[in-house]
């Protein structure tokens, strides 16, 4: 790294860190904005970069170039696979090949839930995630004896085509070609990490831990079933969050490595449940979990998606500076005013407005939303929902690098 | 017992709405009022969460109760008893596959009287074409939770025109990524992001209230 890069990296990681920290830095920290927009803005499809590691390094590094901001843009290059993940939780040294489906390992896997561009999708689609209920309820009672053993003798099969019958070769081979295939991908990968070096950006990333609910409601059951649980089967559903809890935990800590120190906590349900029912089987294991994290050297970067509002005193329940909370549809300055000086925000930027709106709208929202959050420091800026799709007009999301260049100056 | 199977539906108490309405159900005329019974809990349901006092996981519990009882409601009434009060062809838009909002949706439209065509997820703007040309409905409903999906209502609404049958229906649009300003921008009629306020707009579209 070159030592003006150098320099950058370290200016960059300092302003996300004062913010995490309560802190006000030198200007607002902004994570960027892109998605399905960065293949579009190199020309290639959405195909080529979900499936060409070259071509996706390139475009990542042109729109990094054109587009930067205090953490690199990467967009969407992939899907989790999160029950591969929980089933070979012993081996920290797999996860680096287990725990992400993109489209070269979809073809040698076949997971039931992935869809992508160029294969099941038109070739400038998005890839899709299409859960379905994979664990029946009458199955409740071996997920909670042993979530690990059940996830890896149960649910693998019935997600993953190739390991449909994991004593049968067709398995093995796939675990091989997998292995091969990420050898590859993974020196492309090292490739990306060091142009974006160059380019200012310290190496690192995002571990990721999920609300044990969450992970029954996505990965198992599917959320209306599991909504109908919450009513039928109360004990058991709460037994099993708790049984969870642990290897997800496990999961986090294989994802942490070098410049890894922040887990991001997607939650799904949180906006389905009344205070009640997320007082009772969401938060208690939730909040232990981003307690554990902490206990473990890591951060929580929750993204509270959809409307949090219901919920949101229970964020206090936390210490303070325990991390960030990252908002979609809930108003950033509402939870500014009950978070400040407790919880850092994250958010603030209206996607749907980045597509349909005009530059000089932008400029006025940015100056609006920045002067309302970055007194007091503690804030992020950052786009509600990640993904621009490929039709996003650049002068907009130019519009909007400008903006938090001229008012993100404290 | 209309009155307990009311407030048990709208209580959440599944087991007894349940019971009650299978026992209502074989008395004379007992279908048409469990019907209109669980119509009037559907909607008791909605004015609570548009209230704020119930939440999403009441909307889906209340819908799967009322499905549960129009299974075996349904086949005791006559075709005259269960009139509609219009027809909505209802999808996910081309490239989104969320489907849990549309579903609480249709059912909540459903059981105000609309009779819902479903024609699932990740639909093609030519499927919509397709499904207005056989089913003549008077709206048309979109749902759409993903960024992509914005420009994929506004294609969908240009190929309707194309097809000279935009001026034959009404188009509302819901789900997560919907507002006024994306309501002009694909040029739709009225848009909702909570159900229940999508089924009052959609019965003002239809001239019903
Ligand atoms: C649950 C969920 C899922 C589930 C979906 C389960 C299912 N079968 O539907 C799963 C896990 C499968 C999933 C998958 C994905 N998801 Co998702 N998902 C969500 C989540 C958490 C909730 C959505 C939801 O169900 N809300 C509750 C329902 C009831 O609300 P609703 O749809 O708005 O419906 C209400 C009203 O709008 C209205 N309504 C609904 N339809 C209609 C129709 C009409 C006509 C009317 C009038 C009214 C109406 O009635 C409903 C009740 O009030 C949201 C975040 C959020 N909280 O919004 C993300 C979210 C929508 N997902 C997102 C993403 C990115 C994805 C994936 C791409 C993820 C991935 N990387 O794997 C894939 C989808 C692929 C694709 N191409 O579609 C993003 C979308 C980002 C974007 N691009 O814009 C969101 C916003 C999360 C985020 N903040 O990043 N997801």
């Amino acid at each position: 790294m070159a030592v003006d890069a150098k320099q950058l990296a370290a200016e960059r990681a300092a302003r996300l860190k004062a913010a995490v920290e309560l802190k006000e830095p030198d200007r607002v920290p902004f994570t960027g904005i892109g998605g399905d927009v960065i293949a579009a803005y190199a020309g290639i499809t959405s195909y080529e970069f979900n499936f060409d590691y070259e071509k996706q390094c390139q475009a990542i590094i042109k729109y990094v170039k054109d587009f930067p901001s205090d953490q690199p843009v990467i967009g969407m290059t992939g899907l989790g696979n999160h029950v591969a993940s929980m089933a070979f939780s012993d081996y920290p040294d797999l996860y680096p090949i287990i725990s992400r489906v993109d489209g070269p390992t979809n073809d040698i896997l076949g997971v039931d839930y992935c869809r992508f561009p160029g294969r099941e999708l038109d070739e400038n689609s998005s890839p899709q995630f299409i859960g379905r209920e994979y664990m029946s309820a009458e199955e409740y009672d071996e997920l909670i004896a042993d979530p690990v053993k059940f996830c890896f003798e149960k649910i693998l099969p019935r997600i993953v085509r190739a390991f449909r019958d994991m004593k049968a070769p067709e398995a093995h081979a796939a675990m091989a070609r997998l292995a091969l295939e990420k050898a590859k991908a993974g020196a492309a990968m090292r490739d990306m990490f060091r142009q974006l070096q160059e380019l200012g950006y310290a190496p690192g990333g995002l571990s990721v831990f999920f609300a044990p609910l969450d992970f029954i409601g996505d990965q198992l059951r599917d959320i209306p079933n599991l909504i109908k649980d919450l009513r039928r089967y109360p004990d058991k559903v709460k037994a099993a969050t708790e049984a969870v809890l642990e290897p997800l935990l496990k999961v986090s800590v294989n994802a942490k490595g070098p410049g890894v120190e922040t887990a991001m906590i997607p939650l799904h349900l949180n906006e389905y449940l009344s205070p009640a029912l997320y007082n009772e089987f969401y938060w208690p294991t939730l909040k232990e979990g981003i307690l554990r994290l902490a206990e473990l050297g890591m951060k929580s970067q929750v993204f509270f998606e959809g409307r949090h509002d219901a919920h949101l005193e229970t964020i206090l329940e936390l210490p303070a500076g325990w991390g960030t909370a990252y908002f979609e549809k809930t108003d950033v300055r509402k939870a500014k005013k009950l978070l400040q000086g407790h919880t850092c925000i994250m958010g603030g930027i209206d996607v749907g407005m980045v597509i349909s709106s005009t530059p000089a709208k932008l400029d006025e929202y940015i100056k609006e939303i920045l002067g309302e959050m970055m007194p007091g420091g503690g804030f992020i800026l950052a786009p509600n929902i990640g993904n621009l799709p490929r039709e996003t007009p650049i002068e907009n999301i130019r519009a909007v690098y400008e903006a938090v260049e001229k008012y993100g100056k404290y | 017992m209309r009155e307990e199977l009311l407030k048990s539906f709208v209580d959440m108490d599944e087991q007894e709405a349940v019971r009650i309405a299978r026992e209502l159900v074989e008395s004379d005329g007992g279908a048409v009022a469990v019907l209109e019974t669980c119509k009037e809990a559907m909607e008791e349901v909605g004015r609570l969460f548009e209230a704020g006092e119930y939440f999403l996981s009441e909307l889906i519990a209340a819908g799967d109760m009322f499905n549960q009882i129009m299974e075996f409601t349904l086949p005791k009434l006559q075709g005259d008893e269960v009139a509609s009060i219009g027809t909505m062809v209802l999808g996910t838009v081309q490239g989104d596959v969320h489907n849990i909002g549309k579903d609480i949706f249709k059912v909540m439209a459903e059981a105000s009287g609309i009779n819902v065509i479903d024609i699932g997820i990740d639909v093609p703007h030519e499927k919509f074409v397709e499904a207005i040309k056989e089913h003549k409905p008077e709206l048309v409903g979109m749902c759409c939770l993903i960024t992509l999906g914005v420009d994929s209502m506004k294609r969908t609404i240009e190929v309707i025109k194309e097809a000279g049958l935009r001026d034959d229906i009404k188009i509302i649009i819901g789900g997560g990524r919907v507002s006024q300003a994306v309501m002009e921008h694909v040029g739709a009629d009225a848009w909702a992001d909570d159900a229940a306020r999508g089924v009052r707009l959609s019965k003002e579209l239809l001239g019903k209230e």
